[in-house]
């Protein structure tokens, strides 16, 4: 057999207890590939504070410190500190949030971090709503998805918040979103990320099997769809949210087939369908007009 | 699988909530209703190959740098790769999946880098020794011949090979020109297979003059007959013997045996198969004009498609639906030549709409020579005492080439009808393996597996579209100045290149997605295969639709 092309050694066990098909563990299994063993987890309330298994019992091999809902940035901000303390510089210190956990409730934290360029790594595995809680909407739910809470003809109306945007207004050194689809590109970018000092956001898509009305044997298809139908980009954001960059290199799939494969869009019409496509092709055009400005976006040096 | 902690008192508890031990407790099996397998099908090429060859596997290895166990891959199913990856009709690339995704693989171009690695390597054939005491006897050393002599003489049986001409080859030899196939390929080929085991060649011995096969029947073990065809049909046409009307073959014949050959500046050649068009080639090769007259349209034409493209490429002009009528010729000086013109009627018995004469419509050409290429039949002479016959043809039974006399078996041409290289190849192998049975007593092998794929069960997205890389070529001002070889043949790169645009359908080539996705990691990495790991693996499936080959399969559970 060849040379894998991605690291052998599992800091995650089996056992776990994510859904059939859940992108979270995908997520979870490339980041600590790519991190390695010297690296400290704090998890605020989401899905993967469930999976990780009951006390006393854990499926990663890196310890974690379960925190508060609000609290992952500024809990990690202190881990940190801490390990600063001791002499410590070699771990790394990750804070895996949800998208409630990061694009709702757990935003202040985070930004006040960014802004102090805390010496974190902030990932936000997206999937999309409040899958723990019983699929709730967030402000990461996109346009045209029914939730619980955005039932029947009471959809969700609003786009998904740009929180990459959010996130290089802060001027933190590196930002970058990733697909469970694309492990390679994945494990490149948290590598990348680990030796980076200041702040680096990571953004994950991951889908939900449970939460999407999917079937669970489609859920890495999906988040492949979701790329080459432009519905999440694979964007990079460095030189201190100047430079964007956008990856273009795939055949493009309509975001027709993307949302009907799904449960939760397959109530929307035609002409639906047509605006939340719309939505999504302006939001491409304003990465890359992004891309394009990199240059005249000005940035605070640190 | 991991312990579960369980605390009896308080007092167990570590002083703040801090894990013990990891989840493998929990064996999340349980949840699964449908559980994913490995099940290897057959890739479609391998189906539309007649001697079967494991394409995907030697492709495989190639991708892996294992240069000589693809070419001892290949030499399992077929002796010649040199050969057929020059002069075969490929119809295992009108089945690759890959041509309903951009284009097929070039998979004679790849078996022929094989062929030629394997006889540029000689320390990799080790020659086998005779191992058992039964002898066996193959008459005619052409494909069919040396085919049976490779396979029989592997498993370690004496073969003494009876060939008619003063060298082997057979229609590989004297039918086929040396800008397909060149002599000196031929000849390692030829050198390769009768080093290969405890073979003896008797050459001068034709059946029937020199040989006997009554008297071969007694003498040997078991006897392998494949003869080929050795007479062109005629024309049926008055004057056709005589000046300026020559039979293909005799022509092909000349023009690979090294004579210089002069047919003229005007030559017709009438047939539409492979002869008709070797000899057209060859005749433009002698400076000639070469007009191919054929009484059905393009479309019947029996030729291989390349070798109508490349005669097209060298100049070769066409008249469909003509067929000669007359001849007439003076003391000297060019022949005139009257053609019927032909329309197609109903089908014949070979499923092709048969010529009929359209009125009297005529035409005529004056040529220096015409060539008949019209098809070849066989002498029944030699066997047709002994064996049941279909027509001029030796009856065989069934796959494996039996006749009518147990110890008698027959393949490739003269058994078939005119066929092709790899036919025959594929009939002396499976000759050769029916009478290792027989000598020996194995038993019959189990039936192949047939489960293949198509393009649905492919996931394309792991693929880029491109194009097949073309075998370089000689340009034609070069190609036309003689013999020599017209294709070049791929250099390393470009085989590392085209072996992997493989898919490998339906088999594993440890591409790692199964491996990569599963959220459960209930996916086993070993040294050589991947293996599920049934306690863990919650049955979502995602590594059936990852496998961008479908080399994975399903089961409902308690089923």
């Amino acid at each position: 057999m060849n040379a894998p092309k991605i690291p052998l050694p599992e800091l995650m066990t089996s056992g776990h207890l994510a859904c059939q098909g859940c992108g979270a563990t995908q997520a979870m299994r490339f980041a600590l590939k790519a991190l390695g063993p010297r690296t400290a987890l704090v998890l605020p309330a989401c899905c993967w504070s469930v999976i990780d298994g009951p006390f006393p019992h854990s499926s990663l091999k890196v310890p974690i410190l379960h925190t508060a809902f609000e609290a992952a940035a500024s809990t990690a901000s202190g881990l940190k500190a801490g390990l600063e303390m001791r002499g410590d510089t070699e771990t790394v210190v990750m804070a895996w949030a949800g998208d409630g956990g990061t694009f709702d409730i757990g935003i202040q934290a985070l930004s006040g971090a960014a802004e102090r360029n805390e010496d974190i790594i902030y990932c936000c595995y997206d999937n999309e709503a409040y899958m723990n809680t019983g699929i709730q909407r967030s402000s990461s739910t996109p346009i045209g998805a029914w939730t619980t809470t955005t039932p029947g003809v009471h959809w969700k109306k609003r786009p998904k918040k740009k929180m990459i945007d959010i996130m290089a207004a802060h001027s933190i050194p590196y930002i970058a979103t990733a697909s469970v689809a694309y492990p390679n590109d994945l494990i490149e970018k948290f590598r990348k990320a680990r030796e980076i000092k200041g702040t680096r956001f990571l953004h994950v898509f991951a889908p939900c099997p449970t939460g999407w009305k999917l079937a669970p044997e489609l859920s890495v298809s999906m988040a492949r769809q979701a790329v080459t139908s432009k519905v999440f980009p694979l964007v990079e954001v460095t030189d201190n949210g100047r430079t964007w960059k956008v990856w273009k290199d795939f055949e493009p799939t309509p975001v027709k087939d993307y949302c009907m494969a799904q449960g939760r869009f397959r109530h929307l019409s035609e002409d639906e369908l047509r605006l939340v496509a719309e939505g999504i092709e302006e939001n491409w055009q304003y990465l890359l007009s992004r891309e394009a400005g990199s240059a005249f976006v000005p940035g605070l040096q640190h | 699988m991991g312990e579960k902690i369980t605390f009896k008192s308080y007092k167990e508890m570590p002083i703040c909530a801090m894990s013990g031990a990891d989840m493998t407790y929990n064996l999340t099996g349980s949840w699964r209703n449908v559980r994913p397998y490995y099940d290897f099908k057959v890739s479609p090429c391998r189906l539309g190959c007649p001697a079967m060859e494991n394409i995907q596997r030697y492709i495989f290895l190639l991708t892996q740098e294992k240069y000589e166990e693809a070419w001892r891959e290949l030499m399992e199913a077929n002796p010649m790769p040199s050969v057929t990856g020059r002069v075969c009709f490929h119809p295992c690339m009108e089945k690759c999946t890959r041509k309903d995704f951009d284009q097929a693989i070039n998979i004679p171009a790849i078996e022929r880098s094989i062929g030629d690695r394997g006889l540029d390597n000689p320390g990799w054939m080790k020659k086998a020794p005779a191992t058992k005491k039964e002898t066996v006897a193959v008459v005619g050393g052409g494909p069919a011949g040396l085919s049976a002599a490779y396979y029989l003489a592997r498993r370690g049986y004496p073969v003494t090979i009876f060939e008619a001409d003063a060298v082997l080859g057979g229609t590989l030899r004297w039918g086929i020109p040396e800008y397909r196939l060149p002599n000196d390929v031929l000849d390692r080929v030829v050198a390769q297979i009768v080093g290969s085991g405890p073979i003896t060649v008797k050459t001068g011995a034709a059946l029937g003059r020199d040989v006997d096969l009554a008297k071969l029947e007694k003498e040997f073990a078991a006897v392998f007959v494949g003869v080929g065809l050795s007479r062109s049909r005629p024309l049926g046409v008055a004057g056709e013997e005589g000046r300026g009307i020559e039979r293909g073959l005799d022509f092909l014949r000349r023009v690979n045996g090294g004579e210089p050959v002069n047919p003229g500046r005007s030559v017709a050649v009438v047939g539409g198969g492979n002869t008709a068009m070797d000899v057209a080639r060859c005749a433009r090769r002698a400076g000639a004009e070469v007009t191919v007259v054929y009484r059905r349209t393009m479309n019947e034409m029996p030729a291989i498609k390349d070798e109508i493209e490349e005669a097209e490429h060298e100049g070769v002009r066409f008249r469909f639906l003509a067929a000669p009528k007359s001849i007439e010729r003076g003391a000297s000086g060019p022949l005139t030549v009257v053609f019927q013109q032909m329309k197609l009627g109903d089908p014949d018995e070979s499923g092709r709409r048969r010529p009929v004469p359209d009125g009297d419509a005529t035409f005529t050409l004056s040529v220096n020579t015409m060539f008949t290429a019209i098809g070849e039949e066989a002498d029944a002479a030699p066997f047709g005492k002994l064996l049941e016959c279909d027509g001029n043809l030796i009856a065989t039974k069934g796959e494996w080439g039996e006749t009518s006399r147990k110890k008698i078996f027959a393949g490739g041409d003269v058994a078939t009808g005119a066929a092709s290289v790899v036919e025959a190849v594929a009939a002396g192998r499976k000759a050769a393996e029916r009478i290792s049975r027989m000598l020996s007593g194995e038993p019959e092998p189990a039936a192949e597996e047939t489960g293949t794929i198509s393009i649905e069960n492919i996931n394309t997205a792991y693929f880029t579209k491109g194009k097949r890389l073309l075998v370089p070529r000689i340009p034609l001002d070069e190609a036309l100045a003689g013999y020599r070889e017209i294709h070049t043949g791929y250099d390393d790169r470009m085989l590392r290149r085209e072996a992997d645009r493989c898919f490998s359908c339906g088999v594993c080539n440890f591409c790692d997605n199964c491996w990569v996705f599963c959220p459960d990691v209930a996916v086993r990495r070993l040294e050589a295969e991947y293996e599920f790991d049934y306690d863990f693996c919650k049955g979502c499936l995602v590594c059936v639709i990852e496998c961008p080959r479908c080399a994975i399969s399903t089961r409902e559970e308690g089923k």
